[in-house]
């Protein structure tokens, strides 16, 4: 007597109706967040503006928004901005190349040697311990304030991540999957390049996303304690003259910048990994 | 202590050792051969002897302490705004769409880049690192929680509302239980968070006593020792609060089991 | 006991609207379930079985027509009526004896009584000694069982079950029916069991109700008179069986013929 169900045979969909609608709710429905996300920041400028009208704080403390724009706008003209602007900039892309290579090499190294990983990982483990920020004192007397200083920080702010994420993301490839690549007889090469790493890739990518962003912190950081020129300088400078409407100019251009980085990172993100079905 | 591991742990140990032994032995050689004049090069002996120095005239513990006392208070009050925030994001779309985006926009600015407004605005004191920390703190535990209420599975919820639940009960029992992995990773990143926005507020929020002022005070005076021995201080309590975090994580999360995800 | 329940569909329709078209789902359900009764509902994919069972259960609410348990409207979901889903649907986070307590919570019973059902309806699924364990440590059919404790223990008046045994292995899944019939035949109450597996229909429900798709429609019911528990591999069991899988194919049913018995030695003469 077999036990297999008898099932009822399953009928196709109606796939037509459904496409042209979805798209049309699409963009409402982009439409609708968009517009539902204008009143609250504008509330609060309108706040800010009435606030700093009728100096509930002094100038120094809350400069009127119209004045940050000024000045905001200012800085462009002067040059100001640009040039500390690329300081920074740079600073941050050779300090984040300089990391991302390092930790990466690092990362694949533990990730693919046993011994490698047996000898460094404990270290690199002890490292990891103290934050970016926290080695900032040592590495100042060591090298002084200058570049190095700088580079060598962003450069060890952004490779730890990375190094770690490459690392546990090799180390993760589940079982599975070397098992098919050993079954087709795949060589060593083969392994690494069809199956390690493309499985690897969305947490490599997801250490080197933290590895910017670290970087960033760091940078922050070094200018703000250490440095004649740069975004960061540009806040100190302007906070130590109390000019406020210097500060929030150079912050926002920190945030939008960040932001931009970040977002390029994104963007190649999802080409790298257009395989991936995200549930949101 | 070898009796306890057997031949591949023992292995794994002793090559873990290698490297920082041979740091320890090249540090102890620099200065026994005297290799380096420069006033860097402190022994390690040196360090141990600061360090109870500095723990016996209580200069450390004092340090510590206040180190960790804004620190916690930080890490609490950003946590219980960025629990409350999210919780309240994820469960109403309106106020996600109505907030949502400006919060997402002022968190791409840089921790840091925030201290010297916050300088301004409340001091070098105390109260002005702790508002950094408790924002350092906020950010992580609000996205992690969003994500947490937001990807409570449906399925349960319809689980909830078969059996009659109030909206208290279902907050209570099925969605808040539902996100607190999330919530959990959102607390473990706002820790570490605000440990090191600890650090920075002291390296540039000057007044007031802790492990970043010593390091800080270490750094102008070339007492390359007290910034050492800061270094070590700084991992150490790192280290302490990554383990009670994920001790913590593994008791509250029990239900997990090995393998997370089915309902 | 717990009391069995008397449900009325009457010209029950739904619509789903999909931005500017309507897509009717259901179209005119009329049917009369009796107390105790067991009910199969079988159709293949479309047909808004589960769309059914999902406006009985309370978890929609928009439609025509009425639905009515004892004479009453239902309105939204309620402890008379319990469910069991394909997926257990299991808090992750809960044991076994804390999840099936979550159907008592608000039942308003003292702790001691509350406790007590619990334990019984963990016995009275076989998983007497799990009671500490989490979902994580449970295979599938013990999940489901767990999620049939929990809908029971509240001693509703009506037991929906949507496609209970379809995520899981065909043993498993004929063991969980013997075991499903011998818990509606203690408890006594009414159950509506939706599937798309005709076997398991046929070998569960009083009634057979076949529905056709696009809309959803009572296309027959068929009626299942056979003595519990049924014999899978008897002629009438068979019988009954192709009878309900007809409505589904094209083709004529094979007439199965079944031989007269010997009569004669001569008939007897070549039956080895």
């Amino acid at each position: 007597m077999n036990t297999h169900a008898a099932a009822l045979p399953a009928q196709e969909q109606a796939q037509g109706q459904t496409r042209p609608t979805r798209r049309l709710r699409w963009n409402r429905q982009a439409l609708t967040r968009f517009a539902l996300s204008w009143p609250f920041p504008l509330a609060l400028l309108l706040l800010w503006t009435l606030a700093a009208e009728f100096e509930w704080l002094p100038p120094q403390i809350l400069p009127p928004p119209s004045m940050v724009l000024a000045t905001f706008l200012d800085l462009v003209r002067s040059g100001e901005l640009a040039d500390n602007l690329w300081i920074s900039l740079w600073r941050v892309l050779v300090g984040f190349a300089i990391g991302a290579a390092a930790g990466l090499v690092l990362g694949i190294a533990m990730g693919l040697s046993p011994r490698v990983r047996d000898y460094l990982y404990p270290s690199f483990r002890l490292v990891a311990q103290v934050p970016s920020v926290g080695w900032l004192p040592l590495l100042m007397m060591l090298v002084g304030i200058g570049e190095a200083l700088k580079i060598i920080l962003i450069a060890k702010a952004a490779g730890m991540p990375i190094a770690l994420n490459t690392y546990k993301g090799l180390e993760g490839v589940p079982t599975r999957f070397i098992e098919v690549a050993r079954v087709y007889g795949f060589t060593r090469w083969q392994l690494l390049r069809r199956v390690v790493l493309p499985a690897a890739l969305p947490q490599i990518w997801n250490g080197i996303r933290y590895g910017l962003t670290h970087a960033w912190l760091a940078l922050v950081a070094v200018e703000l304690l250490a440095s004649s020129e740069g975004l960061g300088f540009l806040i100190v400078y302007g906070r130590q003259l109390y000019q406020l409407d210097v500060v929030m100019a150079a912050v926002v251009v920190v945030g939008a910048f960040g932001y931009a980085l970040d977002k390029l990172l994104a963007v190649i993100e999802t080409r790298l990994l257009r395989w991936r079905r995200d549930a949101f | 202590m070898t009796i306890f591991m057997n031949a591949d742990e023992r292995r794994r140990l002793v090559r873990g050792a290698t490297l920082p032994a041979l740091l320890l032995a090249w540090w102890w050689a620099m200065f026994h051969f005297h290799w380096t004049d420069t006033v860097m090069f402190v022994p390690i002996d040196k360090v141990w002897e600061t360090a109870m120095r500095m723990s016996g005239s209580g200069q450390l513990w004092l340090s510590l302490g206040a180190s960790l006392a804004r620190d916690l208070a930080g890490f609490t009050l950003g946590s219980l705004a960025g629990l409350a925030a999210g919780t309240a994001l994820g469960l109403s779309r309106l106020l996600e769409s109505l907030v949502g985006p400006t919060l997402h926009t002022v968190k791409q600015i840089s921790l840091f880049a925030w201290i010297p407004l916050i300088s301004v605005w409340f001091g070098l004191g105390d109260t002005a690192k702790v508002v950094f920390l408790s924002l350092a703190a906020f950010f992580p535990v609000l996205l992690n929680t969003f994500e947490g209420i937001r990807g409570v599975p449906r399925e349960l919820v319809e689980v909830a509302r078969a059996f009659a639940f109030t909206r208290t009960q279902m907050l209570r029992r099925v969605v808040l239980p539902a996100a607190l992995p999330s919530i959990f990773t959102g607390v473990h990143l706002a820790l570490i968070y605000a440990w090191l926005a600890t650090l920075g507020a002291e390296y540039l929020l000057t007044s007031g006593i802790g492990i970043g002022n010593l390091l800080t005070d270490g750094r102008e005076h070339l007492w390359m020792d007290q910034v050492l021995l800061g270094v070590a201080v700084v991992g150490l309590v790192g280290f302490t609060l990554n383990l009670v975090a994920g001790a913590l994580e593994r008791r509250l999360l029990r239900w997990r089991g090995p393998s997370a995800g089915q309902y | 006991m717990a009391h069995a329940g008397t449900l009325e569909i009457r010209q029950l329709s739904k619509q789903y609207r999909v931005k500017g078209s309507t897509l009717p789902v259901l179209d005119n359900i009329s049917l009369s379930i009796r107390p105790g009764e067991f009910i199969s509902i079988v159709g293949s994919s479309g047909c808004g079985k589960s769309t059914l069972l999902r406006l009985v259960i309370g978890l929609e609410n928009e439609y025509q027509g009425e639905i009515l348990l004892d004479g009453k409207r239902i309105v939204g979901t309620s402890l008379e009526r319990g469910i069991v889903f394909q997926e257990h649907r299991l808090f992750p986070w809960l044991t076994v004896a804390q999840n099936v307590s979550l159907g008592l919570l608000n039942a308003g019973l003292p702790e001691a009584a509350k406790a007590r059902s619990v334990q019984e309806h963990i016995e009275l699924v076989g998983l007497k000694g799990f009671e500490s364990a989490y979902p994580y440590q449970l295979s599938g059919g013990m999940s489901q069982r767990v999620a049939i404790a929990r809908a029971l223990v509240n001693r509703p008046e009506v037991l929906l079950l949507d496609e209970p045994f379809g995520a899981l292995d065909a043993l498993t899944r004929n063991h969980l029916q013997q075991e499903l019939q011998r818990i509606w035949e203690q408890e006594g109450i009414t159950a509506i069991l939706v599937t798309h597996d005709v076997d398991e229909a046929v070998y569960l429900g009083d009634r057979v109700v076949i529905m056709e798709p696009r809309p959803g429609r009572i296309k027959r019911i068929v009626d299942v008179d056979l003595p519990r528990p049924r014999d899978r591999g008897s002629f009438a069991f068979a019988g009954i069986k192709d009878d309900v899988l007809a409505e589904f194919s094209d083709q004529p049913p094979a007439r199965l013929v079944q031989p007269a018995p010997p009569s004669g030695f001569a008939d007897w003469q070549f039956s080895w």
